[in-house]
């Protein structure tokens, strides 16, 4: 069953992509072809085959203790504020998350 | 010596600063003046950073003058694609988003070539976020191929591969998720190296598939490739990148080791693929025969599964790269829409402005088939079919050392040819499966193209972690396609600007 435009104005809206009405028509056309490409992969019958997530298989994470160490490379504050849109301070700016403190920014 | 430097062999080069024949100062003004020389018609460049080049080669020049040992790649000149960060230079990755964005940091694969000597010329155009076969997604300008300005460079490292074509410098690195190496390499004539996934530090790199990503050389002889090969890894495995193995080996050593009874795998399905056009299947059935006639033994192998690669990539690479780019809300960096209310409104515009059309469409994709119900109708079958992709080149390396077919379809394209994005992805075809499944393959240029007289390659695949055995084969190649020991650089371009003083 081919994707609506309002399944894919739901995509957008997940994605935290804004289109606009013009861009939702070709973003359903496309969604639609490209979706078409990946038939092959419904043709297997994969009954008993182990998904392959990563080229290398016995990755794990890695652990260490819990305390500062000075020796290992870090971001300085002024250097992560540097490419921000919005800081003040020591901090990133952000607008209201709720929408209901539109006057203070 | 009066010489042009786009002539000069990486090893020439630092063998040439280290003896005094010439300086590191005087080869980086040779580069930047071939790059202000060509690249108003090449543009294989986003930002060229002559302040650095010429900081770093008077450095090179001062450790040779207080008698220091040079490094490997002393003097040569080298360009990076924009998605790595080089402290000093804007990283774009040819994206509005990061129009703006300084590099706070230098990448691995960066700094170890900085680390052996090179000279860094500049930062070189892509496909935006490296989405694309053509680098016309470039937020910021096409990039010609230097062999028909009128045509694309392949991508997504499209200004990398253009930059080393023109002669604007000796060595550069790519980055290739699906072919972004090897592609632009086999359109534009030059060498283009995708090692095995973990070779080569990814730390630095903009994300796109972490599964698949991998960064890797391009030059116009197979032994410049080995070299920055050597540069990239004999640091050891990377403490900054969970995923880098240690890869002790000597990539210039083997370079002409015999190939004599050693098995060259032929694929006779990829030979009658669909797309494939007969100057490309005739060169390499060139290639087939040259590799015989130095003594190795053609056997026939197959890959039954390799067919659903491009179906099985597109669903892998727009969920990693949905999940890589979910980074980008216009807060911590990137473009952020000015004069919101909200965070939900901001995060929504500055992504909807700040990335291009195919980004969008990437991303979308992947959030689609991450979405609950879609995810085992796709993500999970993919990464099945991954496992049979996988144990498919498992059984024919049990066959064959090496395995030989084209790397990509078709020589260069007119700007604007493939406009549909979902034909687009068929330029991949023959490089795709090798990400799939994590093994290394090499570009290797044959020349040019009976029909169209534009370059066409052989790709070398062979299994994980070994990559300096494709070197020992692409080598062959070269002795046989390369008379003059590699590439030519294009003729349009060869020796404007770019004389050594």
């Amino acid at each position: 069953m081919p994707l609506t435009r309002e399944d894919v104005a739901g995509i957008a809206d997940y994605a935290r992509i804004a289109l606009t009405p013009e861009e939702l028509d070709e973003m359903t056309a496309y969604m639609n072809d490209a979706v078409a490409l990946l038939d092959p992969i419904r043709q297997y019958d994969l009954e008993g085959v182990e998904p392959t997530f990563h080229p290398i298989g016995d990755l794990s994470n890695v652990m260490t203790d819990d305390v500062p160490d000075d020796e290992v490379r870090h971001l300085p504050v002024d250097v992560a504020l540097e490419n921000a849109g919005a800081s003040r301070d020591r901090s990133f700016r952000v607008p209201s998350i709720l929408g209901d403190q539109g006057g203070d920014r | 010596m009066a010489a042009n430097f786009d002539q000069l062999s990486a090893r020439e080069i630092a063998a040439g600063v280290a003896n005094g024949d010439f300086t590191a100062v005087e080869v980086a003004r040779a580069a930047l003046d071939a790059v202000e020389a060509r690249d108003g018609e090449v543009k294989a460049f986003l930002q060229v950073s002559a302040d650095l080049a010429l900081a770093a080669a008077e450095a090179t020049d001062r450790a040779r003058a207080a008698g220091e040992r040079l490094g490997p790649l002393a003097g040569v000149p080298v360009a990076f694609k924009d998605n790595m960060h080089l402290v000093g230079t804007r990283t774009t990755c040819a994206s509005r988003m990061l129009e703006n964005y300084e590099s706070t940091f230098t990448a691995t694969c960066v700094q170890r070539l900085l680390d052996a000597g090179a000279t860094p010329v500049g930062k070189t155009n892509m496909d935006e976020f490296a989405f694309g076969s053509s680098t016309e997604s470039s937020a910021f300008h096409p990039t010609a191929n230097p062999w028909d300005v009128a045509r694309v460079p392949g991508g997504s490292s499209g200004g990398s591969a253009a930059a080393v074509a023109a002669g604007e410098v000796t060595v550069s690195l790519g980055s290739d998720t699906g072919g972004s190496i090897r592609q632009p390499a086999s359109l534009c004539g030059v060498v283009g190296l995708k090692p095995t996934y973990g070779a080569v530090s990814r730390y630095g790199v903009v994300a796109f598939g972490s599964s698949l990503d991998q960064v890797g050389p391009f030059g116009r002889r197979v032994e410049d490739v080995a070299l920055a090969m050597n540069a990239l890894t004999a640091g050891g495995r990377d403490p900054w990148d969970s995923t880098s193995q240690p890869v002790a080996c000597d990539f210039a050593a083997h370079l002409d080791d015999p190939i004599e009874g050693r098995r060259v795998g032929v694929v006779p399905a990829l030979m009658e693929a669909a797309g494939l056009t007969d100057e490309v299947r005739d060169a390499v059935s060139a290639a087939a025969r040259a590799l015989a006639d130095q003594g190795a033994e053609l056997v026939e192998v197959d890959l039954p599964n390799i067919a659903s690669a491009i179906a099985a990539y597109y669903v892998i690479a727009p969920c990693e790269a949905f999940s890589n780019l979910a980074r980008f809300d216009g807060v911590r960096y990137g473009y952020q829409e000015p004069g919101q209310a909200t965070l939900a409104e901001q995060t929504s515009l500055s992504r909807a402005h700040g990335f291009g059309e195919e980004a969008k469409r990437r991303q979308m994709l992947g959030a689609y088939l991450l979405s609950s119900g879609v995810y085992d109708t796709y993500y999970y079958p993919a990464q099945q079919v991954r496992t049979l992709i996988t144990a498919d080149y498992a059984r024919a390396y049990e066959k064959c050392d090496v395995i030989l077919m084209p790397a990509a379809p078709r020589t260069a394209f007119k700007f604007g040819e493939l406009s549909d994005p979902t034909q687009m992805y068929a330029s991949d075809m023959f490089t795709i499966s090798n990400n799939i499944a994590g093994n290394g393959g090499v570009s290797v240029p044959l020349g040019l193209g009976a029909a169209t007289g534009l370059p066409v390659s052989a790709q070398l695949q062979g299994p994980a972690f070994a990559d300096a055995r494709l070197l020992t084969f692409a080598r062959a190649i070269e002795r046989s396609f390369s008379p003059d020991g590699g590439a030519p650089v294009a003729p349009a371009f060869a020796g404007k600007g770019g004389e050594l003083a």
